[in-house]
């Protein structure tokens, strides 16, 4: 009964399975429609815009390379997010020593960010609070552990659900909402300091 | 009104589940009656909000100034890693055939002893023929030069005609 209701599922799941993987073959549109998103998330997990190039090139090749091996247990999206977050753990490993670097990069696009977010007919006070709690949440969620900022990130910039970010990061659902938990944590403790 | 406000870990579990799974019912409730509850979570949301918006903009500014530049995922990498790893993997094949498998050199002690021999029989012939103080086809020259009388000599020789006659 068991084995009838796996081939039923994967009769079912075959044709998504298929589509899925002639998405992989086709690698310009591959990057085409995932690029913004991988390379945003590499970008905000490394804040270097070259290292997050790379990885993302990296990140489609080895997608491309591997595609026999996709199994269609997940979507594409989530796929390409777990090459990634490989991809970004390994690039941190070796950049430990680079973070003055990172620092310096970082303090730089955040000022001209916050610039860039001025809501329009809000005042001159208004903007600077904001620059403020902008500068204050950003240093928070860098100071946060690697995969804490990874599921972070994933869940309010890419907006993933739990499960997909379990999934990408090769976690259990419940770990993935206590990272989350601490992340707001970060997050709230950042905005009452500029209370 | 409610005094019993939501913890910290509640607000967070609003905002972390939005979108995807419904909150619990009681915290929506609440939600509804309480304003510092309310403006607990919206100052989060707000947290988040600017976060994301930053993250977006910054990533689209700097994805604008790379458009300029062609994105090739350079599939032709492959080959040159690929010979990489076929070098990596063929050297310590290669030494370990070299270690079971020794070139094939003749050395002297590899050459069979019935060989040996009869080249040492050979060897011992030319020493002997060598170390003859006159070479057979001149040994008949040496009766001529003897220092013996050459009547004799001449007897001898006389013989050897009648004997050969």
């Amino acid at each position: 009964m068991e084995a009838l209701e796996r081939l039923i599922y994967a009769r079912e799941l075959s044709p998504v399975r298929d589509r899925m993987i002639a998405e992989l073959e086709d690698i310009d549109t591959l990057c085409a429609t995932y690029r913004s998103r991988i390379y945003r998330y590499a970008l905000l997990s490394l804040r270097d815009p070259d290292l997050a190039e790379s990885v993302t090139q990296d990140c489609f090749l080895k997608a491309y390379r591997a595609r026999d091996e996709f199994r269609g247990d997940c979507s594409v999206a989530t796929w390409l997010t777990r090459i990634a977050t490989n991809l970004i753990r390994d690039s941190t490993r070796s950049r430990k020593f680079q973070f003055w670097k990172t620092v310096g990069n970082t303090a730089v696009d955040i000022g001209a960010m916050a610039d860039r977010l001025r809501a329009p007919g809000g005042s001159p006070e208004t903007s600077l609070v904001v620059r403020e709690e902008l500068l204050k949440v950003w240093d928070a969620v860098a100071a946060l552990p690697g995969q804490q900022r990874s599921v972070f990130l994933l869940r309010f910039v890419e907006e993933m659900e739990l499960p997909e970010i379990a999934n990408a990061m090769g976690l259990h659902v419940g770990t993935v909402k206590s990272h989350l938990h601490r992340g707001l944590a970060a997050v709230r403790k950042a905005m009452e300091k500029t209370k | 009104m409610n005094t019993n406000h939501l913890s910290a870990w509640e607000q967070e579990e609003y905002v972390l589940t939005q979108g995807t799974d419904q909150p619990a019912p009681q915290i929506i409730r609440h939600l509804a009656e309480c304003a510092e509850c309310r403006a607990a979570v919206e100052r989060l949301e707000h947290g988040v909000g600017i976060f994301r918006s930053a993250a977006v903009e910054w990533s689209s500014q700097c994805l604008a100034t790379r458009a300029q530049q062609p994105y090739v995922v350079s599939v032709r990498r492959f080959p040159v890693v690929a010979m990489r790893w076929v070098l990596a993997a063929a050297i310590p094949l290669v030494l370990l055939a070299l270690v079971l498998f020794p070139l094939h050199v003749p050395s002297p002690h590899a050459v069979q002893p019935v060989q040996q021999m009869s080249d040492d029989a050979l060897l011992d012939q030319v020493d002997e023929q060598v170390s003859v103080a006159v070479p057979s086809s001149m040994e008949s020259l040496t009766h001529l030069v003897s220092t013996q009388s050459s009547a004799n000599a001449a007897a001898q020789g006389a013989k050897h005609i009648v004997q050969t006659n």
